[in-house]
């Protein structure tokens, strides 16, 4: 059995002003295979993400759909949410009703219309969604700079002080940089070398 | 510069530079080459003989030709590391094998003229881009301060190597036209910056804070020296900027608000023509030496070193920051982070801050010893795959390999070539998806079936 | 004879945006506050190279006036 929970961002004015929040929430739970729907100011804060966790029990949900901000914003923040739920994190799919919708739109009802078509669309998704697995991938222990002027410098410094290895790479016959060819420097007239 | 050199934990390879990147986060190969030195700085010992013997003498780029240098150099004094090489453009034994006073004179016998470059590869886990900025050539630009024709108009950092006590006027300010000592100095800002017609739209952000130090020293080094500065505002964003912007003004720069329209020589000196905006006045000035400060922009070659690497830039140049606030010091390639300039322009304060930070968040990954990896990645239904292997050129991460699988036919055991793909290696594009004519490759999280689904979902 | 341009319809467009790029140039947009018309729906993918030639026919086959593909 496919239960989709649909939770509608506001996030503060953000969407609220330009998207009907409610509408849209209340239009999502009569899609195909959802059997909850809200609407609420902020989905990232933690009284949101317990939103999530608090509707995944009681209406006994295995997908989840979001629809607030872009998911290149916060889709690990309701990915870790998920887990926090017990659900598999990638039974999730967020809808960009902000940077894709309120921000570019000024026509409430044209953007409400829109928000709701993206949410049809991220059902449609998340119904096919399968629970996949995290693999891990090993670390080379080495980091390497490219550039010593001031910012490489400092930079390979304090990535040796941790312990790690470092490689620096210049392309002229010294480091330093543009510093190194400074006199004094503000606002403090030390020396820069 | 000493404590890098001599940190146990860092490898500094000077003259050299980044060829090819190959890998992904956590694990990426980088081919470097250093350039051929012509000194085994093995052997040698920064003596600095062959520099005093050396008969060839070119304009030195790190005094931005307001000295010389030998054709076996260091770029400074205390370069680091602090150990010659030849230019083998300006080398006459290079050229045309007649010299050779610095491998008889060295008295270690570090010269190496058959010295080749040298082409490695090293593992790393992390990248960070740390290639600073270069200075906007006005002389392309601003025709009305003379295209660079006029001696006396140089640059901030020109300015830089004059007061320097170890540059080439050993601290005194000088005009490059003929060694005076000059009276009354004119600085010109926003020269690039803040210009759309002729040059960036941006604030290059430290301009306003170095010329009130240049100004301040025209005050202090010039005994009845006189400093005008023409801005366009004063911008002094920065913990005690302000009060040393005053101390500038206190100790009797002067400050004119006006965009400079045209510089001209009179005489030996220069005339400005500018307007006082807060008089509403044109007014003309005469001085001797005009000093521009020049934008910042990304550093020659930093386009092509990010093409390279495998990241993107903005619209000036700029290395891409994945969140102006939240995720400055990251590009939208995990493990590759900046720092300093390269990104945007910035003063030494905000540059080290960013650099730290861009430190702390490659401890944090060399920290773990294994990274999680997205999940969404390609995978092989073998039964489908028919071993074309079309979809092995076609991968950008050179993630599918062909493998022998062994099958059940008409009663034989029979052996074929299936595709396979390499979990760490694949990036998730799914071009190998689209490119598969059996539809044996399908990506998790994006399958044909998904998106197939979103797109009725939304033609409805 | 004047034919009077009928406000009702507005094509259908089908956007398919690479995340990397598009989808991110997409979100810079709102970033900016740029106005466009809502008539086009974006769907995400993780790559151009993702795209077959079979989701744009299915666009159209299932109603769309037009696809943008970017990357």
């Amino acid at each position: 059995m496919k239960r989709i929970g649909v939770f509608v961002c506001g996030c503060g004015t953000n969407i609220a002003s330009t998207v009907d929040v409610d509408r849209v929430a209340e239009v999502a739970s009569v899609m195909p295979s959802v059997v909850f729907s809200t609407s609420y100011k902020y989905m990232c804060s933690d009284p949101g993400q317990e939103q999530i966790k608090k509707a995944a029990e009681e209406h006994n949900l295995n997908r989840v759909i979001v629809a607030s901000c872009s998911p290149r914003m916060h889709e690990n923040t309701f990915r870790k949410a998920m887990s926090g739920a017990g659900l598999n994190p990638y039974m999730f799919e967020m809808v960009n009703i902000r940077e894709q919708v309120s921000w570019v739109h000024s026509n409430k009802d044209e953007a409400t219309q829109k928000a709701i078509d993206l949410i049809r669309m991220a059902v449609a998704k998340v119904e096919r969604n399968k629970p996949l697995q995290v693999t891990t991938i090993p670390v080379t222990k080495k980091a390497l700079v490219i550039g010593g002027g001031i910012a490489g410098m400092q930079a390979a410094i304090d990535i040796a002080e941790t312990g790690h290895q470092v490689i620096l790479v210049e392309r002229s016959t010294t480091i330093g940089g543009k510093m190194a060819q400074l006199d004094k420097t503000f606002p403090t007239m030390d020396c820069s070398a | 510069m000493v404590a890098v050199a001599q940190h146990p934990n860092i490898t500094l390879y000077s003259y050299s530079e980044v060829e090819r990147v190959t890998g992904y986060i956590g694990n990426f190969t980088v081919t470097i080459r250093e350039k051929a030195k012509y000194v085994d700085h093995d052997d040698c010992t920064g003596c600095g003989l062959c520099e005093t013997k050396c008969p060839e003498k070119v304009k030195s780029e790190f005094d931005l030709g307001l000295g010389i240098r030998p054709a076996i150099y260091k770029p400074f004094a205390q370069a680091v590391p602090n150990k010659p090489v030849i230019d083998a453009a300006n080398c006459r034994k290079l050229i045309n094998g007649k010299c050779g006073v610095c491998e008889k004179i060295c008295p270690v016998k570090a010269i190496r003229y058959d010295d080749q470059d040298r082409v490695f590869q090293e593992e790393v886990g992390a990248i960070v881009m740390a290639t600073g900025y270069d200075l906007f050539p006005w002389e392309e630009a601003y025709g009305e301060y003379g295209y660079g024709r006029y001696p006396d108009v140089i640059s901030g950092l020109h300015f830089e190597r004059m007061v320097n006590a170890s540059g080439p006027t050993g601290g005194k300010i000088k005009r490059p036209s003929d060694g005076k000592i000059p009276q009354d100095v004119a600085f010109i800002k926003c020269v690039g910056s803040r210009d759309d017609t002729k040059g960036k739209s941006y604030c290059s952000r430290t301009c306003c804070m170095y010329t009130a130090k240049h100004a301040s020293q025209v005050m202090e080094k010039i005994p009845d020296g006189q400093a005008y500065v023409f801005y366009m505002d004063v911008r002094t964003a920065g913990k005690g900027y302000e009060e040393f912007y005053l101390r500038s003004v206190d100790q009797g720069a002067q400050y004119i608000r006006g965009r400079v329209s045209k510089i001209y020589p009179r005489g030996d000196r220069l005339v400005i023509k500018s307007e006082d905006t807060l008089l509403g006045k044109p007014i003309e000035v005469e001085v001797d030496l005009v000093v521009l400060a020049t934008a910042m922009v990304p550093s020659a070659g930093s386009a092509e070193i990010a093409k390279i690497v495998g990241f993107s830039v903005d619209k000036d140049g700029f290395y891409q920051e994945a969140h102006p606030k939240l995720q400055p010091m990251e590009t939208f390639t995990a493990g590759v982070f900046l720092a300093g300039a390269c990104q945007g322009p910035r003063d030494i304060p905000d540059t080290v801050a960013q650099a730290s930070g861009a430190a702390v968040k490659v401890a944090a990954l060399l920290n773990k010893s294994e990274l999680a990896t997205e999940p969404m990645v390609a995978n092989v239904d073998q039964s489908k795959c028919t071993g074309c292997e079309f979809c092995v050129p076609v991968c950008p991460y050179q993630a599918i390999s062909m493998i022998p699988k062994k099958e059940r036919a008409h009663g034989q055991v029979v052996e074929r070539q299936v595709a396979h793909i390499n979990k760490g290696l694949c990036q998730g594009c799914g071009a190998c998806v689209a490119a598969c004519r059996p539809c044996a490759l399908d990506l998790d999280g994006y399958t044909g079936d998904q998106i197939v689904a979103e797109v009725d979902a939304l033609c409805l | 004879m004047s034919v009077e341009a009928t406000k009702a319809w507005t094509p259908k467009i089908v956007a398919f945006a690479c995340n990397w790029c598009s989808y991110a140039g997409a979100d810079l947009a709102g970033s900016n506050r740029l106005q466009y018309p809502p008539n086009v729906r974006i769907i995400r993918v993780p790559c151009s190279g993702r795209i077959d030639p079979l989701f744009v026919l299915r666009a159209f086959k299932s109603g769309a006036d037009g696809v943008l593909v970017s990357g």
